[in-house]
């Protein structure tokens, strides 16, 4: 399967993986996480952990379980850790541990490595006999809730070292060594992989989308961070300019977000009955249609106000498609501002970059290809792979250099 | 002195050259800047592996820098401070050889210094450490001719590695290529005329590279 990655990053690439997987190959590795399938952690796990078992290294991959109280205290964590503002109940913080307690006793931990990944199962490490143990945390906690994170940060504290996605998720009250892996993108995933003309342009026109206009396109829910009105108060400015212009905003339902019904009714109602503006709501294991949608594309946005990382920032730039972003979290390191796409801050300077690129044909061009290299040279799975197995090397103290 | 093509497979005093390549753990070294000021007491106070960090990371993935910048202090006083002067200074700092890490310091200290006021960039700048992690790779030249060959294909991380990382970070003084070269060989000439590649002056190691590769065409063939 490693082989396959060849065609995108070349031999030397995969030999050095395998190289520093050979490395390590005494080690038993354990990851830990909360769900199965679903939601971003699942997707990397779904595709790193067979990856390493391939590499010939001793893997495992482990979910913790729980009531749905305790998920709706895991989800509350979550908001409060990633947006603030949260009242989380005294009790919530018992029903956590108790659930840490039950999965300790249920687990098998006894490990040389052991990766916990998100706040969910972080208090197992309460439980650790031995084993080097290393917290991926995979939102964005700088400045998250004080309370809960004083409660986390009493076990992250705990581990050998924890890793982020970008610097600016890192924390300066963990005294523990933080490591930076961004997240990937699979480029032979359903969501990845290349797609014949005629099938992209199937997929436009049976959602009544037009493939010989110009095709402005947003993928993500509809949460405020994201800024769906935002979308649409750029598209309006920039139609003035670009006739016949057409907006789709691609998002799945969020039947566990009561906020995200409230957002899609306003956005709706932003549009005004523009027929030129399509707000789709997909199922969420709609990776054809995301693909096709986002090679048909002519400008990409992604005009978040708040962002954890925004891999569909290097999904589109994987297809050659310039981006526009927002100046928040990951999306700065993958949007490189006139080079792969451009950072806006409102909707005003949005519009300006996208008329800008709808105009030139050839930057289009210029920036989908450097941007699709800047992928290839960072955001794909087999790097985020490397930087597992060097952060397995680095926190084990295997040799790092070669003398 | 040329040798040219016919002299290549030699294997002077008979010691190969073994490519290998580093990739590098980032890691957060819990230090920020806001303002000029603080940018400077980072680059002050900050280890050496950030300091290369944030200086040669440019050489080695110039994607994540826009090109007109050549290192991370230049892209943001220039992108975020808005001090397009003073950004340009620090995109003109040397790496040539003999630079340690420290001199490259200094450099960027003496341009800093007299700029240092309470200016503050739009978002901070958030010093990265790296620590490098070398992999053997299969390239092995055991004459100049399999070396010559060899530059040009080993993966581009191995040049970096072996013309920059080792000398800056480890204090070896001269680059590895010098070194055989004139150990190995006695190609002084050549070695020097290596020695005076700044890797500042590029923003990608293909460029790096082709600069070698020149150097060593004009000498060798």
């Amino acid at each position: 399967m490693i082989e396959r990655y060849i065609q995108f990053v070349g031999e030397d690439e995969v030999d050095a993986i395998v190289k520093l997987a050979e490395r390590l190959q005494d080690l038993s590795i354990l990851h830990v996480n909360s769900t199965a399938a679903g939601g971003g952690v699942a997707e990397i796990l779904n595709r790193l952990v067979p990856l390493m078992r391939e590499l010939g290294l001793r893997v495992d991959w482990r979910v913790i379980r729980g009531d749905q109280e305790f998920f709706t205290v895991t989800k509350t964590f979550h908001n409060a850790l990633q947006v603030g503002a949260v009242e989380v109940p005294r009790r919530f913080y018992e029903i956590y541990e108790r659930w840490q307690e039950i999965n300790a006793n249920e687990l098998d931990l006894d490990y040389d490595v052991v990766f916990i990944h998100d706040p969910q199962p972080a208090g197992l490490v309460k439980y650790r006999k031995r084993g080097l143990w290393i917290w991926r945390c995979h939102i964005d906690v700088s400045t998250p809730n004080p309370e809960v994170w004083g409660f986390l940060r009493r076990y992250v504290s705990q581990y050998d070292a924890a890793i982020f996605h970008i610097p600016e998720f890192a924390r300066d009250d963990l005294e523990i060594p933080q490591l930076l892996i961004p997240p990937s993108i699979d480029p032979l995933s359903p969501k990845n992989v290349e797609l014949p003309p005629t099938a992209v342009e199937r997929v436009v026109q049976k959602f009544d989308v037009d493939p010989e206009r110009p095709i402005l396109l947003q993928v993500s829910r509809f949460d405020r961070a994201k800024d769906p009105l935002g979308v649409v108060e750029a598209y309006r400015l920039a139609r003035r300019r670009v006739p016949g212009l057409q907006l789709v905003y691609l998002g799945s339902p969020a039947h566990d977000d009561p906020e995200g019904e409230a957002v899609y009714r306003e956005t709706v109602e932003a549009a005004g009955g523009d027929p030129d503006i399509h707000l789709l709501m997909l199922p969420p294991d709609s990776h054809y249609e995301v693909n096709a949608f986002q090679r048909a594309a002519t400008v990409v946005m992604q005009k978040s106000i708040r962002e954890g990382f925004g891999l569909t920032v290097s999904e589109a730039l994987w297809k050659k498609r310039p981006v526009i972003g927002g100046k928040t979290g990951g999306i700065k390191i993958q949007v490189i501002h006139g080079v792969t796409g451009f950072l806006a801050t409102s909707p005003r300077t949005a519009a300006h970059y996208a008329v800008y690129l709808l105009r030139e044909k050839r930057l289009r061009e210029e920036m989908g290809a450097a941007g699709r290299e800047h992928v290839r040279r960072n955001f794909l799975i087999t790097h985020q792979l490397r930087r597992y197995l060097m952060a397995i090397a680095y926190v084990a103290k295997r040799a790092m250099w070669s003398d | 002195m040329k040798l040219g093509a016919k002299s290549l497979d030699t294997k002077g005093k008979g010691v190969p050259f073994k490519f290998y390549t580093a990739y590098y753990v980032s890691t957060y070294s819990r230090r920020k800047a806001y303002t000029l000021r603080e940018l400077l007491e980072g680059v002050k106070t900050a280890d050496k592996n950030t300091l290369f960090h944030h200086v040669f990371h440019a050489v080695r993935a110039k994607h994540l820098l826009p090109p007109r910048y050549n290192n991370d202090f230049a892209r943001w006083v220039g992108e975020e401070v808005g001090d397009e002067e003073l950004a340009a200074a620090l995109s003109d700092i040397s790496g040539a050889e003999p630079a340690t890490i420290e001199d490259i310091r200094k450099e960027i200290v003496a341009i800093l210094e007299p700029a240092a006021d309470e200016r503050r960039g739009r978002s901070e700048f958030v010093f990265v450490g790296m620590e490098p992690v070398v992999v053997e790779t299969k390239y092995v030249a055991h004459t100049l001719a399999e070396f010559l060959d060899l530059v040009e294909v080993v993966p581009g991380e191995s040049i970096l590695y072996h013309f920059v990382t080792r000398r800056v970070l480890r204090s070896a003084g001269r680059n590895d290529f010098s070194t055989w070269l004139d150990k190995n060989f006695g190609l002084a000439e050549v070695a020097d005329e290596l020695s005076r590649i700044d890797p500042l002056a590029f923003n990608s190691e293909e460029a790096l590279r082709e600069a070698i590769l020149t150097v060593l065409k004009k000498r060798l063939l």
